[in-house]
């Protein structure tokens, strides 16, 4: 018991464990305070946030399904090399030999497709019980562009297979990129700029002039790396601003 | 709140059973129905198992009647007997008491090895000091150092011998034991072994099982359910464990761990979850597995040359037709670039038939006889006549027939012409009223019917020269005079009439511009200079093979292009790129489907496709398919390939493009040598490969031969008579004496092989009595006489060899003896292993005989029939 006490005194425990375990209105706030999950969270939450035939649950879902597609991607980066040799085989591999590997990739694929319709619901709900409205107009544009990095998610995300759909949905998108007015070497006004196929904002998505090895190895990295973490930084500024502005909308409080 | 307790909870315990039933069908399916290849390896394991059960069985039951199993009994009871002395109470304790001495030896000497090493030590350093130093102590040292190393030495030595020694004595108490139990053990190994390989098929580990070429990055799993494919044991005879077809040739060859499966029989191969997947039979999988016969289609990929590939018959079969039909006279096709166009020149066809004939055959040549080569093109009467007035206002202004029907004939004529038409052995190549034609690989004309189709003067400028009307004809030239030619044409002409030609134009009419003109544009339309040349149109052909790019095809006659598509890959061609049209779901929507219908129909495909129907059997569809299919664009290792004679040819600059040199070549050319024999892998295999006749046949016997060709073969198969004598009936010699000349010569200065001696090796003993005796006894002794005539007496399988002597020369005959598959794989003569004597034996018998010389009667069977 004495030697319990002394562990639980010394300076190594006190820095884990901040507060002490008595049920007490300090310890409580202090719980609050130090962990950084409920500090995202809201302190209190109202009866109708948990109304699901009001927010249908699907912020808390597409956080689901980011958890999800987070886990069953790691994963999948155990398997799978960013090369043009390699990348289809390697889903091929997947399928046929890696044990649970159709399980894993499926349940990657369809959860992408399903955290952006999900998301799309999200907004959609957002906008049709007014919640972008002052204060949230913030958390708004915040919303929106998550809904972006979903999507882009979900477009580089179409090329890693190496198959032909992915192949050419990327040329077709990145087609369209070199539409875009002054930076892509088709888009209006380009020339005046200098603009060609070499240094357009095609070339700078797909590290070359066609779709290729480089445009893989850029999809890969936009795709395990880059955008799952300004997704993450994002997700944790709209939480916790959906607390600042007064937790999630309700009905209109009578 | 009401309605939250109503129905969470049953919400939630239904989502909760339905996670449960979920996660429980994800284990199942990846456990037992995505891993069908369990079951097949437990059958297998359980098929090997019963095998191999009852090949112990059987060995146990020999083991038992055999008697071996008496003698392991008394050898058992005699190493009971060995080991009850051994363990009797003196004898351990003489063991007890040599083992303890041998462990007191053993440390004494670990002792002694330490004591050398430290003072061999000292020594080298005490006499690295007295070299640098030079003083007097270190030497003096030295020598005692020298002195103790010398006494440990004798020390271990002694102490060496005192072990052996104590090892002999020990020897001798477990000599016995250890010998009985190396006897029980040999005695008992081959249960023993079988007993293994039981246990280690019961261990054998379950799993996806791979062949990966890391070179090609391919990973075949098709051994995962094929578990038994390369074994020698037939378990069963059902899919997918029976072992592979003729392994001998294909597996022994390409074994599985070096290439795989999927090289040869395509399909997915890295597939394990069901074997549609696994065979490519599904929608997106461009590779379906090729099967049975159709699998040679992929020997291509590596084999330059598949004619003579053992294994590839299907294939050769296919190169065969593509070779006989000419398609690369209008398709692009690897490996048949430059060869030569099937059909005649037509440049002055007009003045060698006639015009109803022409309108006749172009509407369909199989009208004229069934065997023509020349595909039906669906053309109309007029497109017919239009195009033959084109072909005529060549070399004329009318549309007009020749009858010679009506003519008085000469019967003294024709009958010196049936008489040159026999020595000349037209029947050899030449097919009448369904006689002859053996040699069918030169695709000579029908003739029974040709005194209705080609005019007399004709003739007679075709057989005087058949190189100055088709400089590239198989047809060789006769030396023979013009007035034989004339009694030949006459027998010809009047010999072989067609009784139901009808002639439209014996009275002559002009031919109208205008047809000419629509004649022209069919030409040029359906590109008939692929396969005949055509004044105006030659560069049509030559350009051709130099503007090698996919897809090729030409609009009127401007392009000079391959008028087909180019073939190099369309056993890659992708499914979607095949336009199936109106076959659009009435055949099944495979490349192999494609390919084979396009063959059936040509232009069932849509109205406006230009191929000519071939009318190709279903025998032949097949295997032309598989060359087809053969022809793609998927990369293999380089160590894969294996080069082609021609190629060979080139890298080792031997001979070019032609095996002949000098006027030896011209003179062979005139008389097409090639036509029936080869020389150095070229022409055909109708008469005896010539590439090393100078080795292997005399002189005198060539000499001969050619100045009055022998009856050595089959009617069909016997040399013609090229020149005849200046009076007829009058034979004077085949070639004429300076040609002979060429020919001894060439033949003794190019044709032969350094593997074949000069003369007979000497014997070092030697014989103990007459060798022409000896052979013969060999050759009764070995049963030769079974295959092989002498005289009238024997069999007839091998050649009759009654004049072997006095033809084949000793050296030929005494090395094709050591291993006649050396010559050629097809001889069926068994290889007795004859010793070196024993060749020389027969060699001296076969010489002998000589025709005239030796005792059997010899029969004379020149018939000119």
């Amino acid at each position: 018991m004495k030697m319990l006490d002394t562990i639980k005194r010394s300076v190594l425990w006190r820095s884990i464990f901040r507060r002490e375990y008595k049920d007490t209105p300090r310890n409580r706030a202090l719980a609050i305070f130090g962990n950084i999950f409920m500090h995202l969270h809201p302190v209190k939450i109202r009866d109708s946030a948990v109304k699901l035939r009001y927010t249908w649950g699907m912020g808390g879902i597409s956080l689901f399904s980011f958890i999800i597609l987070t886990v069953t991607g790691f994963l999948l980066m155990f398997y799978y090399h960013p090369s043009v040799e390699k990348a289809f085989w390697d889903m091929k591999d997947l399928e046929f030999q890696v044990p649970y590997g159709i399980f894993l990739r499926n349940l990657h694929r369809w959860g992408a497709h399903f955290m952006v319709i999900v998301v799309w619901l999200h907004m959609f709900r957002v906008f049709m019980t007014g919640s972008y409205k002052s204060p949230r107009q913030f958390n708004w544009t915040i919303g929106v562009i998550l809904l972006v990095l979903t999507m882009l998610l979900s477009f580089t995300g179409y090329l890693l297979p190496w198959d032909q759909l992915g192949l050419w949905a990327i040329v077709v998108g990145t087609n369209m990129a070199a539409g875009t007015p002054l930076l892509g070497f088709e888009g209006p006004f380009s020339e005046y700029l200098g603009i060609t196929p070499y240094n357009d904002v095609r070339f700078a998505i797909l590290g070359g002039s066609t779709v290729g090895g480089n445009a893989l190895l850029r999809s890969y990295v936009w795709h395990c790396v880059v955008i799952p973490l300004v997704a993450v930084v994002l997700m944790a500024v709209h939480f916790w601003r959906v607390r600042k502005d007064g937790g999630i909308s309700g009905p209109h409080s009578s | 709140m009401k309605d939250r307790s109503s129905y969470t909870p049953f919400l939630f315990a239904f989502l909760s059973l339905l996670l449960l039933a979920l996660t429980v069908w994800v284990i199942w399916k990846d456990e037992i129905q995505l891993r069908p290849w369990k079951e097949y390896q437990q059958e297998y394991k359980e098929l090997k198992a019963s095998k191999l059960q009852s090949e112990y069985d059987e060995a146990v039951t020999l083991f038992q009647s055999s008697g071996d199993a008496q003698k392991l009994e008394a050898l058992k009871a005699r190493l009971e007997e060995a080991d009850r002395i051994f363990q009797s109470k003196e004898v351990q304790e003489k063991y007890k008491g040599l083992a303890a001495q041998k462990d007191i030896v053993e440390a004494s000497l670990d002792q002694n090895q330490k004591q050398l090493q430290e003072k061999r030590g000292k020594f080298l350093q005490v006499e690295y000091l007295y070299i640098r130093d030079q003083r007097e102590q270190d030497k003096k040292t030295m020598q005692a150092l020298q002195k103790e190393i010398g006494g440990l030495t004798e020390n271990r030595d002694a102490l060496l011998e005192q072990k052996s020694s104590i090892g002999e004595k020990i020897g001798d108490l477990t000599k016995e034991r250890e010998a009985l139990l190396v006897e029980i053990e040999s005695l008992h190994k081959g249960l023993d072994e079988k007993l293994a390989a039981i246990e280690s098929n019961e261990h054998m580990s379950e799993g996806i099982k791979q062949v990966h070429i890391s070179d090609a990055d391919k990973a075949d799993r098709c051994i995962t359910c094929h578990i038994g494919i390369e074994s020698t044991y037939r378990l069963t005879d059902s899919q997918p464990l029976t072992p592979h077809p003729a392994r001998f040739v294909y597996l022994e060859n390409h074994p599985v761990s070096d290439f795989g499966c999927t090289f040869c029989h395509r399909g997915q191969g890295r597939a394990t979850t069901s074997p549609d997947k696994a065979h490519g039979w599904v929608h997106h999988w461009t590779e379906p597995m090729l099967e049975g016969r159709m699998t040679q289609a992929s020997c291509i990929s590596c084999h330059e040359d598949t004619e003579y590939l053992r294994g590839a018959e299907f294939l050769a079969e296919g190169s065969g037709l593509i070779k006989k039909y000419g398609c690369y006279g209008c398709h692009m096709i690897p490996g048949y670039e430059g060869l030569r166009e099937i059909g005649p020149v037509l440049a002055e066809v007009g003045s060698k038939v006639n015009y109803s004939w022409a309108v006749n055959w172009l509407q369909d040549p199989k009208n004229y006889y069934e065997a023509a080569r020349m595909p039906k093109f669906y053309f109309s009467k007029g497109e017919a006549e239009s195009i033959a007035d084109y072909l005529f206002s060549m070399t004329g202004t009318t549309r007009h027939d020749t009858l010679y029907t009506d003519e008085e004939i000469d019967w003294d004529l024709v009958e010196k012409g049936k008489a040159i038409w026999g020595q000349s052995r037209c029947n050899i190549c030449h097919v009448t009223n369904g006689q002859g034609g053996a040699h069918a690989a030169v695709h000579a004309p029908d003739l029974s019917k040709v005194g209705s189709k080609v005019s007399k003067e004709w003739l007679f400028k075709w057989i005087k020269d058949p190189k100055k009307y088709f400089p590239e004809t198989k047809m060789p030239r006769y030396r023979f005079s013009d007035e034989e030619i004339s009694a030949l044409v006459e027998y010809i002409i009047g010999e072989y009439q067609d009784f139901d030609f009808e002639p439209d134009y014996e009275e002559t009419v002009p031919i109208k511009a205008e047809s000419i003109e629509k004649g022209k544009m069919l030409v040029e339309k359906y590109g008939c200079f692929g396969c005949h040349k055509l004044k105006g149109m030659e560069d049509m052909q030559n350009i051709a093979p130099q503007l090698l790019r996919a897809g090729a095809t030409v609009a009127g006659g401007e392009s000079s292009e391959k008028i087909g598509a180019e073939l190099s890959s369309i056993g890659s061609k992708p499914l979607e790129l095949l336009d199936f049209g109106k076959m659009k779901g009435k055949i099944p929507h495979s490349r192999e489907s494609y390919v084979q219908q396009k063959l059936r129909a040509p232009r069932s495909y849509r109205d406006d496709l230009r191929m000519p129907d071939f009318r190709f059997t279903e025998e032949e569809l097949k295997p032309l398919s598989a060359v087809l299919l053969g022809f793609t664009d998927a990369s293999r290792p380089l160590r894969f390939i294996v080069p082609g004679h021609t190629r060979l040819d080139q890298q080792e600059n031997e001979f070019g493009s032609h095996p002949l040199a000098g006027v030896f070549s011209q003179l062979a050319e005139d008389v097409k040598c090639l036509n029936c024999h080869k020389i150095k892998g070229h022409g055909y295999d109708f008469a005896p490969d010539l590439t090393i006749a100078g080795s292997k046949l005399q002189e005198s016997w060539i000499r001969e031969f050619l100045d009055q060709p022998d009856v050595i073969r089959p009617m069909l198969k016997q040399m013609p008579r090229f020149n005849l004598g200046k009076q007829l009936g009058m034979i004077q010699g085949n070639l004429k004496p300076l040609e002979i000349e060429t020919v001894v010569n060439y033949f003794r200065t190019e044709l032969v092989s350094g593997d074949i001696p000069a003369t007979l090796p000497e014997l070092e003993e030697a014989p103990e009595a007459d060798p022409v005796e000896l052979g013969r006894q060999l050759y009764d002794e070995k049963g030769c006489v079974a295959c092989h005539q002498i005289g009238s007496e024997g069999g007839t399988v091998g050649p009759n060899i009654t004049n072997v002597g006095g033809r084949l020369t000793a050296g030929f005959i005494f090395k094709y003896l050591e291993d006649p598959r050396k010559f050629s794989s097809d001889n069926v003569d068994p290889d007795y292993g004859f010793s070196e004597r024993e060749r020389v034996y027969l060699t001296r018998y076969l010489m002998s005989l000589k025709k005239g010389t030796n005792n059997a009667e010899i029969s004379e069977t020149r018939s000119e029939q």
